[in-house]
């Protein structure tokens, strides 16, 4: 079964619009492996709870195997931060802290990637 | 006013010791001058900067200062944060050493999400390609850009692609290997797992350019989640109509499906791929003829690494005059490394060529994991070598590795210290390739058995005069007469020791003594009473229960329970157990 090509700048367009607000988990299998998957069921489970408009995705490794699990979080009123060594309590701060109180987290910032 | 608070990233480069009390003291002078609403003082992890003392991150202005002391912190709260002001004497400028081409999309992107991936531009390489342009061109595109296989061998890939497209044949394949073995090396894992599709299309312009329409990946079945994602890259990419029948509508077919892997090293080597392909048992058979003329089924088959094709797609968005600017003379572009070992910030480094060791250990790698000194670091896993502080500096290219030695290999670096042995070290890659060799011929099968038992002997301090020679004559011989490259480079770990570390395997055979404290058979803890202060931390830290004695008596290791760990050693504060 074959189907025809879809339009590429289409899929481009839709897909580079303004995402709202995000976060990223290092899901590859060192991440999991150092508790990826706990900090993203509770990142998911945190946010229902308090009905945010969030985006949580997972993504590969971005190389930083020391610093496993790696959460990066883009919301509005704050940087782009890497965050590095999450275990879910940390994830559940980066909830409260980070994505409520638009305020950075303490000891586990490993970059700040952008305004 | 700015859309939000000014950071102030700080780290104590050393130890981390000092990151608290020194976030403290400039949290209270913010709040003393009553700044907080517009600065937020934060705790990093890690800056990337090492062993400069008290280190300070300002965003968004970008400023780094480093060698920071208390003395300072008012100048720069009132010269750089409140003027944006830089202070000279404290700036540092990070050079940015990494350079990530492969590992563009990791980490990055959803790797089970083909939006994402063509949000980064993915696909479009195909597109133009079968829009504009003919298989010469990609071929000389690749050409120009100078990329060479990153599966370790570094034969230049344009002209795999070119020979296969020049065979005729009814039907031709595409491989990509993904049956990566070596000891410690992951990248390949990396990128199947965080951006599948960059290799899917990096397989199609292959396939494209060679006139092949059919493609195969084999992966190693120890890899569930890599074979998970690039199964549901491929469905994707059926789905969106990438792959299939007269793809973008140019009348270009290609067809892509998975081969596992049984977990069998020597099925890496590309005729012994091939076997295990087909079905039958993975033993490599003497080339010419090469896969790109008699192959798969015995028609022409391109093998390519992972790494080498997820290259492909930016090499030919960029063009290949961009990917030639990146690298040196010989060796172009970037190559990723997996660093592991005996190093603070293990993982995934990716640099230009020609970065030297010592940057990416220490710069990018941050230097040793503990107090204890650099010994040396391996490169090429089984197939490659160990390259000492002396010949730290060394770019990295195919050429200057091999000069040492070592191999580039696929990309396993691993750090060792003072505590590594180097000849455990070549024993347990020998012992790696001893256990790995199919048995098919016989300098691999009885030379690597043969090797490994001299090995064993000078590690249990048996070895006799004129060992050294037999290691020598055997390793040669293995060289030369081996079938494939499992059986030529099984030596290597044990010529390259021996050619750097030569006085070490002398202290095994000569004096029976390990200077690493590693091979057991060489040394026994023991406790000298003189120096005891009977606190017992040996007895509690002892795993095997091989300390007895008390308080008052004293304490002693049985030797003929201790299984040498060294847990004593290394948690007796008086220097009261000796080896």
């Amino acid at each position: 079964m074959t189907k025809p090509t879809k339009d590429l700048n289409q899929i481009k367009r839709d897909a580079q619009k303004d995402k709202g607000d995000w976060i990223k988990v290092g899901m590859s299998t060192c991440g999991i492996a150092a508790g990826a998957e706990e900090v993203y069921n509770a990142l998911i489970e945190e946010r229902d709870k308090r009905n945010l408009d969030l985006k949580i995705q997972k993504c590969g490794c971005a190389g930083m195997c020391f610093a496993e699990p790696l959460v990066e979080v883009n919301v509005k009123g704050a940087q782009r931060v890497l965050y590095g060594q999450v275990d879910v309590p940390t994830a559940i701060k980066i909830i409260d802290k980070h994505v409520t109180g638009k305020m950075l987290l303490n000891d586990h910032v490993f970059e700040i990637r952008e305004e | 006013m700015p859309r939000f608070k000014k950071i102030i990233l700080i780290k104590d480069t050393d130890t981390d010791a000092k990151t608290k009390s020194f976030y403290d003291f400039f949290l209270a002078k913010i709040r003393e001058k009553k700044l907080e609403e517009q600065f937020q003082v934060v705790r990093a992890a890690d800056l990337n900067i090492y062993n400069k003392g008290i280190a300070l991150k300002i965003f968004p202005d970008d400023i780094i200062y480093v060698q920071v002391s208390e003395a300072d912190v008012d100048d720069i709260i009132e010269k750089t944060l409140k003027k944006g002001v830089r202070i000279d004497a404290l700036a540092f400028l990070l050079p940015q050493k990494q350079m990530r081409i492969v590992l563009r999309n990791c980490g990055v992107i959803d790797p089970e999400d083909i939006d994402d991936y063509i949000a980064q531009d993915g696909y479009q390489a195909l597109k133009n390609i079968l829009e504009n342009q003919t298989p010469e061109q990609v071929i000389a595109q690749m050409k120009i850009s100078g990329l060479r296989g990153r599966g370790g061998g570094g034969f230049p890939t344009w002209l795999k692609w070119d020979l296969t497209r020049k065979v005729s044949a009814d039907q031709k394949f595409v491989i990509c290997n993904g049956d990566e073995g070596d000891p410690g090396a992951y990248m390949d894992r990396s990128v199947l797992e965080g951006d599948p599709h960059s290799v899917v299309e990096g397989m199609m312009i292959a396939g494209f350019a060679a006139g092949a329409n059919k493609g195969l990946f084999y992966i190693r079945a120890e890899y569930p989640l890599a074979i998970k994602r690039i199964q549901r890259a491929i469905d994707q990419a059926y789905e969106y109509g990438f792959l299939g029948e007269n793809i973008f509508g140019k009348g270009f077919n290609f067809n892509v499906e998975i081969r596992l892997g049984a977990g069998a090293f020597v099925c890496g080597e590309e005729t012994a791929l091939i076997a295990s392909i087909e079905g039958r048992r993975g033993y490599p058979r003497p080339r010419p003829p090469y896969p790109s003329v008699k192959g798969l089924w015995d028609k022409p088959t391109m093998i390519n690494n992972v790494e080498t094709l997820a290259n492909v797609p930016i090499i030919m968005l960029k063009g290949g005059a961009w990917y030639a600017s990146i690298g040196t003379e010989k060796s172009k572009g970037t190559k990723v490394f997996a660093l592991t070992g005996k190093v603070r910030n293990s993982g995934l480094v990716e640099v230009p060529m020609g970065t030297t060791l010592r940057e990416i250990v220490f710069d990018i790698g941050g230097g040793m994991l503990s107090n204890r000194k650099f010994k040396a670091v391996q490169t090429g896993g089984p197939s490659g070598g160990v390259i000492p502080e002396a010949h730290l500096d060394t770019p990295v290219e195919y050429e200057s590795l091999q000069l040492l030695g070592s191999i580039m290999g696929s990309g396993g670096m691993i750090v060792m210290d003072e505590a590594d042995c180097m000849v455990d070290i070549a024993k347990f890659y020998l012992g790696f390739c001893v256990d790995e060799s199919c048995g098919k011929c016989a300098p691999c099968r009885i030379g690597g058995y043969q090797l490994l038992n001299i090995l064993k002997k000078i590690s249990e301090g048996k070895g006799q005069a004129g060992d050294f020679d037999k290691l020598k004559r055997i390793a040669l011989g293995m060289k030369k007469a081996s079938l494939c490259g499992l059986g030529q480079t099984a030596c290597n770990p044990v010529l390259s020791t021996m050619n750097f570390f030569i006085d070490e395997y002398r202290a095994h055979v000569v004096d029976k003594k390990c200077p690493a404290h590693k091979c057991t058979g060489l040394f026994k803890y023991s406790i000298v009473q003189e120096k005891c202060k009977r606190c017992g931390m040996c007895f509690r830290n002892c795993p095997v229960g091989a300390i007895s004695g008390d308080k008052q008596k004293g304490y002693v290791i049985d030797p003929s329970k201790c299984i040498q760990c060294g847990r004593c050693f290394e948690v007796c504060k008086f220097g009261a157990v000796t080896r």
